[in-house]
């Protein structure tokens, strides 16, 4: 069969697939987001104990595996505590927890990247920590922080084929369940790699334009 | 009582010792410069007026808080300090109204308003009143220098504290910062400044003093730390810089 063929057999299937990638996707990285920032603002705390809470995490994640991650989570957690979770639950929790990690030395670095004057004149105004981190280093930390942060969407994006192991029907997932039926390797995992990466070029597009626009006072000209 | 009033103020680095047992007394309406060789200890005693260095032991008393204890609202007290650093550190995702408007706005102590107001009044008198929307990337260095000042008044300080604040210029810059830092202590600022400004030293301070090593080795009015130094180590100091 041809590849147009396929698609207009399938198109329903792959769009309710790629859906659910880009819901686990968005989800995750929202968590992510959250989990990143906190561990990020752990990471560089005065207090020893702090840090050495978010260099556990950032090193549990960055030294196992994404799939490790999604076993341990849907059937290593199960078998010790007889509870068992539904598998997009315990998808977004591996990759929430996983783009968390990475997020988290993403934050890191461009917390650091500002010059510790920045944070020195925002004290010295009498603000206290949390604001002058809110109001004065995390929005220029972002700016810097914008080229990884897109970078870590797409690896995120990416990464959401390997929760197919656990039976999430996202994107891949569902090729694999087509091609089961119709045999069509070649043509169903050509239209499959065309839709990641028609996707990823999309958010690589905007991301070029949002740096573009992110330099300081030069937007108005 | 003193305004600054500093006793047995030691500060180290790990082994390094910077400040040795400091202790001064600055009164209202003084301005204070603070000479001295690189890595005498004279940034490091400055900061420790802030508490941007934690003192290792003695005391810091400003306004009669002392901002050293365990309790204390550095937070509160710093409010009333004025800081302006060698390197501007002015906020660069901030305009220059906002650079100076801002911390009065996010601490609540006037409204938007209010603090945009004041912060234009604040250009005026640092003569750079066109320059409230532009970012400060776009100002020399004299000019960032001159919104740090104006930033730093915007908290209505009752002290202000200079770090070094015109090393980073360019020489024909230096002129028009230490115009407005003469113009804010002929107003009657109580002023404490570091500086390798001999002339404005000279022309400028009720008292001069000399840190080397962590100690401080002389002070007196400029007259007599330039025009007949005591010690042996200002005499070496000053032929060195003058």
């Amino acid at each position: 069969m041809s590849i147009p063929e396929l698609i207009i057999q399938t198109w329903p299937r792959l769009l309710a697939g790629l859906g659910l990638t880009i819901q686990l996707t968005i989800i995750s990285l929202i968590i992510g987001g959250i989990l990143g920032l906190v561990f990020g603002l752990l990471s560089v705390s005065k207090k020893k104990a702090m840090r050495a809470i978010a260099v556990v995490y950032v090193d549990i994640v960055r030294g196992t595996p994404l799939i490790v991650q999604a076993f341990f989570i849907y059937f290593g957690i199960p078998a010790a505590t007889g509870i068992r979770l539904d598998p997009n639950l315990a998808g977004i929790i591996a990759l929430s927890l996983n783009a968390g990690g990475y997020l988290a030395e993403i934050f890191r670095g461009g917390i650091e990247s500002i010059s510790k004057g920045q944070m020195e004149a925002a004290r010295s105004l009498g603000l206290p920590y949390g604001m002058a981190m809110r109001k004065v280093i995390l929005p220029q930390a972002v700016r810097t922080m914008t080229p990884a942060l897109i970078n870590q969407c797409i690896i995120t994006l990416k990464d959401t084929s390997i929760l197919s192991v656990i039976g999430i029907q996202e994107l891949t997932q569902t090729g694999r369940l087509i091609i089961a039926n119709n045999y069509q390797a070649f043509q169903m995992w050509t239209i499959i790699a065309a839709m990641y990466f028609i996707i990823i070029m999309i958010l690589s597009k905007i991301s070029k334009r949002i740096e573009r626009r992110m330099s300081y006072g030069k937007s108005s000209n | 009582m003193g305004k600054v009033v500093i006793k047995n103020l030691k500060k180290s680095f790990g082994d390094l010792e910077v400040l040795k047992d400091i202790n001064l007394e600055v009164c209202e309406r003084e301005v204070i410069c603070i000479i001295g060789a690189s890595g005498s200890g004279k940034s490091t005693l400055l900061r420790c007026i802030n508490a941007l260095e934690d003192a290792s032991s003695g005391t810091v008393e400003v306004d009669g808080h002392d901002i050293t204890g365990a309790h204390a609202d550095i937070n509160k007290y710093r409010q009333d300090i004025g800081m302006v650093f060698q390197q501007f550190n002015l906020f660069p995702h901030m305009t220059v109204l906002q650079n100076i408007s801002f911390a009065p706005i996010s601490l609540k102590l006037k409204t938007k308003e209010e603090a945009q107001a004041k912060a234009h009044e604040l250009l005026k008198r640092v003569d750079l009143e066109e320059k409230a929307n532009v970012y400060p990337e776009q100002l020399s260095g004299g000019q960032q220098q001159r919104v740090a000042i104006a930033r730093a008044l915007a908290m209505e300080p009752d002290v202000m504290l200079f770090d070094e604040p015109t090393s980073a210029l360019d020489p024909e810059m230096v002129g028009e910062v230490l115009a407005v830092m003469k113009k804010l202590a002929n107003e009657g600022m109580t002023m404490i400044v570091v500086t390798h400004e001999m002339g404005f030293a000279k022309e400028v301070a009720d008292r001069v003093i000399f840190i080397d090593e962590g100690y401080i080795v002389e002070q007196g009015p400029p007259s007599e730390i330039f025009g007949n130094p005591k010690n042996e180590r200002t005499i070496n100091f000053l032929n060195k810089v003058l």
